[in-house]
């Protein structure tokens, strides 16, 4: 009886695994994490984005390179004088994948609608917007305020007639499944199997063309090891998030290879700025300890020992995924590890370990200094580090008390400003405006986990969010970050990559974003997709052994299914007698 | 008879001392836990605390994944720093952890199993009520639960196990109270007006202390293990590297994959070590106290 | 079957149970957090989604509203959405049943056979070296923390000679069905399946030899042998069925603990069931999970032990007090 039921049970997972039919050139990406939905006004997680990158153009897009603005939907557009307005001018014949025609009417209620509803991505940018379908192809976009951003025009265009009738209730709007497959993407969703897969068919009404490749599937693989294996052995194209560990075996393989891509994700040493409700160590509020702390960093150990050197050193917070918003900081003027420099501050500044326990008591005698530590336990790589910074502390004399939060309670222990240092990371979006913005006195108590304001940051910031001629704007962004790096509260450690294979042998042309550093999937705006051509020109239509693995699957699958019933009967029989 | 109890008790403990060291399995588990407790206590002698700290072992130019034969004793792990003096430290916690959690076990045991047994009535029913739930709860979820509830700190580690390995004790003790209870020389010492307090502390204690003692031995390897499986997933603070902690830290960074066995063996074999010490003298100990166990083993 | 007696063991379970949910409630209440302000961190999400979603986690009502809501829907198996997954908990604990049902009742059954063949032959050959030897190394095997020992046949059975795969439950990507599939998984199984048979053997080993030992002293035993009947035929007529009642209680107990009993070890073979799903709650902590989790585990061993006393009252009238 119970060898039965084990047996069931493992033809029953079996079963779950089998595949259905698939037609044409297959593309197949392994990715660990799973949507929540594919809503394009609910959804957050990094792995919907690439499915919104391919299902939905936008008026402009952004260059494969350097994110600049190029032409999408759009093929022409003019400012008008003041710099507040922008008329933009579609292509001819735009269609969405079910024919409809696509119109400055899309255009305008998309922005318009997104606005009055707050969605989730596209509200950030369409805040302060209205737009006006002026004809088919015009369209007027007016912002309240001095927009930097403008024309830049990235948020993802829905198809009204499918839209329209849902949203007059906005949770109507966040709860629909999004599963109508009507875009003007090179790729529209097909099919989606919450948990394991979104299949995703070429367009043929694409602007640019038709994509080379038929199909894509998104495969999830929440085990990293079994991404690993599965491209390897040839049953998945590209996989995305590869654990350090993995990245040199597949770099050996001649068909693979495996990309650390930067897109501007840092890890920092965040140090209480003393903004909050609660203080941090009294010692801390003194400049000269934070810089003291910041010399005590060895960012080479964390990258070699943590990271397993897939990490670069970093010195100023990144804003934007374009590496071009870092300021470069003259090397005599970087803050650098330096354990014997950083004693000699300490002891010049009168911090010395009078009771000789080997941690050092604020000047004029008085407490050790210890400070609370808090370790993000929702990742492998905080705790690590969290390892190795009670050790940095100790050679520059002081004390470390750990405490372990996951992310939700270290960011309510951040908030309410009980602690003293922590280690966490951002990812930014291509505009530097919202982390930036994280870090003015207007965040405190929400997104400022330095803890820190500066009233000269504030107006700073405040100057960029309008400043309308981009060379201004990128000066008045790398003073703001040289003050908040002389300042000392938040000392990011390195820049983190994402880190991914592709195999070689079936298909080429992947492309970086950004160039030579970005990765090549989910990324910014996703251009690999569209570029990527089958290798010796494997085209659908004939026959391909791929067609017959898949045939034999399915036969398979028919077998288990069968097998599986006559067990599970024969189960449930048993039970019965 | 009181007048001679002091003296008879004196005697007894002389007698088991004795027999105890006549068994075997008494004796080798004595000398595996003299052993572990001299190397906790002589830790600074035969260990240093500083290859445990990474930034020191970097900047002393020790290797990553340094084997046995390269740095010395036991090697170093993926941070640089060295095994061995990670394993000598380790011994003081996971000994401590293990005596400090058994204690506050058969605090509590034998708390509730002698007010349980010596008072009854309705209190009784309302603790083994209580004593129950806890029995047939499983042990390990509960005291994983507890554990990422409460958060990560050697005193947290000391009272999940604590609070969760309890109930055992309470009933062995009770069961024994109830005997004792039914003797006559308790209803005579009652009779001639002594205080409930007075009867348990003359009476009762003495005469369970044996049972007592032999359960907290055998108390103590359920406490080791507990904590090093609680470390093992990550419930073990972050700051004081027990043995289980050395373990966890060897799976999560790939000592399994490379089998750098001088990182993942001996956190291992010490465990074992100790849990069998601990195991014998328990056993040993409980079969004379309690001599009807002696022709099973 | 006395119904007095069906009833009244049924009500003790459905208390214990009760108990079960209150403590389960008002422990994760206190740690509450908003999970809402992590999963959102370092997005740009207006103030309304936030509180839309904190209503979905059901975070914005007062505690007795939340427990009676608690209640029912755990009645419905509705435990809420998993903090990791966003999935409801129910589904993922659901899908992760077999494979941990699979890999611990194989081993209790394993366990249970050879641990009770072992402590018979130990008893039987009492003082001997095999007595010595079995006694010992179930002992050791006891003694050892059940993940390290798995970590030692990984490294013995997998990496260093390769014989078995280092974790998972089938080949990743496997397109294998049938018969093919199930070696696959017997693949797979085997050194997870071994480390759980080891060190669950002791316990029966033990049980089974002191239980015999006890039964052997018995008047009848020694009339049978004094009568001249052969040993073997003393030890299988006379003997061991008696014996063997403390080994049938203890893997009766033990069943119960089936879903909960491998949580350390899925972790060292990437086993992905109920005890894997453990580990990795932890790490959140999700609690809703864990919640979830340590509830099923409860109700498991709550419903064999209730199996157990209504099988033993019926087949031996004395316990019905």
């Amino acid at each position: 009886m119970l060898l039965v039921l084990v047996l069931t049970m493992m033809l029953g997972a079996s079963l779950a695994s089998a595949t259905t039919e698939e037609e044409g050139v297959v593309l197949r990406v392994g990715l660990g994490q799973p949507w929540t939905t594919l809503n394009v006004t609910a959804g957050f997680e990094v792995s919907v984005y690439e499915i919104w990158n391919l299902q939905y153009a936008t008026l402009t897009d952004k260059s494969a390179d350097d994110f600049s603005t190029i032409e999408g939907l759009a093929e022409s557009w003019d400012a008008s004088d003041d710099g507040l307005t922008y008329t933009y001018t579609l292509r001819e014949g735009l269609l969405w994948s079910d024919d409809t025609p696509l119109t400055a009417e899309d255009v305008a209620w998309t922005i318009n609608t997104s606005r009055d509803q707050g969605w989730g991505n596209h509200v950030a940018t369409t805040v302060n917007l209205d737009a006006v379908a002026i004809d088919d192809r015009t369209v007027e976009i007016t912002s309240l305020v001095p927009d930097p951003k403008l024309p830049t025009m990235d948020v993802y265009i829905v198809p009204k007639h499918i839209w329209e009738p849902i949203a007059p209730d906005g949770e109507a709007v966040t709860s629909y499944e999004a599963l109508d497959g009507v875009g003007s993407g090179p790729f529209f969703i097909e099919q989606y199997e919450p948990e394991q897969f979104v299949r995703m068919r070429a367009n043929p009404n694409y602007w640019q063309g038709e994509p080379a490749i038929d199909t894509i599937v998104f495969q999830i693989f929440t085990n990293a090891d079994a991404r690993v294996a599965a491209l390897q052995a040839g049953e998945l194209d590209a996989i995305h998030d590869v654990a350090e560990e993995s990245m040199a075996t597949l770099d050996d393989d001649p068909n693979i290879v495996a990309i650390a891509g930067y897109q501007g994700g840092f890890d920092e040493l965040a140090i209480n700025g003393g903004a909050a409700e609660g203080q941090p160590h009294p010692a801390l509020l003194d400049p000269i300890v934070r810089r003291a702390i910041g010399m005590a960093i060895d960012k080479e150990a964390v990258i070699e020992d943590v990271l397993a050197g897939f990490g670069e050193p970093a010195t100023t917070i990144s804003p934007s995924a374009d590496p071009s918003w870092v300021p470069d900081i003259p090397e005599d003027e970087q803050i650098a590890y330096d354990v014997a420099g950083a004693n000699a501050l300490l002891d010049e500044a009168g911090y010395l370990d009078t009771d000789g326990d080997g941690i050092r008591e604020m000047p004029g005698g008085g407490d050790n200094i210890v400070l609370r530590h808090g370790v993000n336990t929702d990742s492998n790589t905080y705790p690590a580090i969290g390892e190795l910074f009670p050790g940095w502390m100790e050679v520059i004399g002081l004390g470390v008390e750990l405490n372990s939060y996951d992310g939700g309670q270290l960011f309510e222990v951040i908030i309410a400003g009980d602690y003293d240092t922590f280690v966490w990371g951002w990812t930014p979006f291509v505009d530097p405006d919202p982390m930036l913005s994280y870090f003015t006195s207007a965040e405190i108590g929400n997104y400022n986990d330095a803890n820190w304001t500066d009233p000269e940051y504030d107006a700073l910031y405040e100057e960029q969010k309008q400043e309308l001629d981009p060379d201004r704007r990128k000066e008045i962004v790398h003073e703001m970050l040289r003050i908040m790096y002389d300042a000392g509260v938040y000392y990011p450690i390195y820049y983190s990559p994402d880190l991914q294979a592709y195999r070689t042998d079936r298909f080429e042309g992947w492309v970086r974003q950004p160039a030579d550093i970005g990765p090549v999937m989910f990324s910014n705006t996703s251009p690999s997709y569209f570029q990527l051509q089958p290798v010796g020109g494997v085209v659908g239509g004939g026959i391909s052994p791929l067609v017959l693995i898949v045939a034999g699957v399915v036969v398979l699958g028919v077998v288990a299914l069968v097998l599986a019933n006559a067990q599970r009967k024969r189960a449930t029989a048993d039970e019965r007698e | 008879m009181t007048v001679v109890v002091g003296d008879r008790k004196r005697q007894r403990w002389v007698e088991v001392a004795r027999e105890f060291w006549q068994a075997r399995s008494g004796r080798i588990g004595v000398i595996i836990l003299a052993f572990f407790v001299i190397l906790a206590i002589a830790a600074p002698l035969v260990a240093g605390t500083d290859y445990i700290n990474p930034v020191k072992a970097r900047a002393a130019g020790l290797p990553q994944w340094g084997t046995p034969a390269e740095v010395g004793p036991l090697g170093t792990d993926h941070f640089r720093r060295s095994v061995w003096d990670q394993f000598v430290y380790g011994s003081r916690i996971s000994l401590l952890v293990g005596l400090a959690a058994s204690f506050l076990t058969i605090l509590i045991g034998s708390a509730v199993g002698i007010v349980s047994g010596f008072v009854g009535g309705k209190l009784d029913s309302a603790l083994m009520r209580i004593t129950e739930w806890f029995l047939v709860i499983p042990f390990l979820p509960l005291a994983i639960v507890l554990a990422a509830v409460l958060g990560r700190s050697l005193l947290n580690m000391i009272f999940v196990i604590g609070i969760t390995s309890w109930p055992s004790t309470a009933r062995l003790v009770r069961s024994q109270v109830l005997t004792l209870k039914q003797r006559t020389f308790v209803d005579r010492s009652r009779s001639l007006g002594g205080s409930g307090l007075h009867v348990v502390r003359q009476h009762i204690l003495p005469n369970v202390s044996g049972l007592i003692l032999a359960n907290t031995t055998l108390a103590v390897p359920i406490s080791i293990l507990t904590e090093t499986t609680l470390s093992f997933l990550g419930l073990g603070n972050p700051q004081t590297a027990s043995w289980g902690k050395t373990l966890e830290e060897a799976f999560v960074n790939g000592a399994i994959a490379r089998n750098a066995w001088w990182y993942y063996l001996p956190a291992g074999v010490g465990i074992v070590l100790v849990v069998l010490a601990f195991t014998l003298i328990g056993q040993t100990l409980e079969q004379i106290v309690d001599p009807r166990l002696k022709d099973r083993r | 079957m006395n119904a007095r007696f069906a009833i009244g063991k049924v009500a003790g379970a459905l208390i214990t149970l009760g108990f079960v949910l209150v403590f389960n409630f008002f422990l994760f209440r206190v740690v509450q957090t908003d999970p809402v302000a992590t999963l959102f961190r370092g997005r740009n999400i207006p103030q309304e989604r936030l509180d839309q979603l904190r209503a979905e986690f059901g975070l914005d009502k007062p505690l007795g509203g939340q427990f009676v809501d608690y209640l029912q829907q755990t009645a419905q198996l509705n435990l809420g959405l998993s903090y990791q997954s966003r999935q409801p908990v129910w589904n993922e604990i659901k899908s992760k049943i077999p494979a941990t049902v699979a890999l611990v009742g194989t081993s209790a059954v394993l366990s249970a056979v050879i641990g009770t063949a072992l402590g018979v032959a130990a008893a039987w050959r009492r003082g001997t070296k095999t007595d010595y030897s079995i006694t010992t190394s179930t002992m050791l095997f006891y003694s050892m923390p059940d993940f390290w020992l798995g970590m030692l046949l990984l490294v013995g059975g997998a990496i260093i000679t390769g014989i078995f795969p280092v974790g998972g439950i089938i080949d990743a990507g496997s397109s294998r069905a049938g018969i093919g599939r199930l070696l696959d998984q017997a693949h797979h199984i085997a050194l997870p399946a071994l480390t759980l048979t080891l060190a669950y053997l002791g316990e029966y080993a033990i049980v089974a030899r002191s239980s015999l030992l006890e039964t052997m002293k018995e008047d009848y035993l020694v009339v049978a042998r004094a009568k001249g009947l052969r040993d073997i035929k003393v030890r299988n007529r006379h003997a061991l069925p008696n014996a063997l009642l403390p080994v049938v209680t203890l893997s009766a107990i033990n069943f119960g603990f089936v879903l909960s009993g491998a949580i350390a070890v899925e972790t060292v073979f990437s086993w992905s069931g109920l005890g894997k799903a453990t580990s990795d709650a932890i790490r959140g902590p999700d609690l809703p999970m864990l919640q979830g989790l340590f509830l099923l585990f409860s109700a498991a061993v709550i419903l064999f032990n209730l199996i157990a006393d209504l099988v033993y009252g019926r087949l031996d009238p004395r316990v019905r007090t």
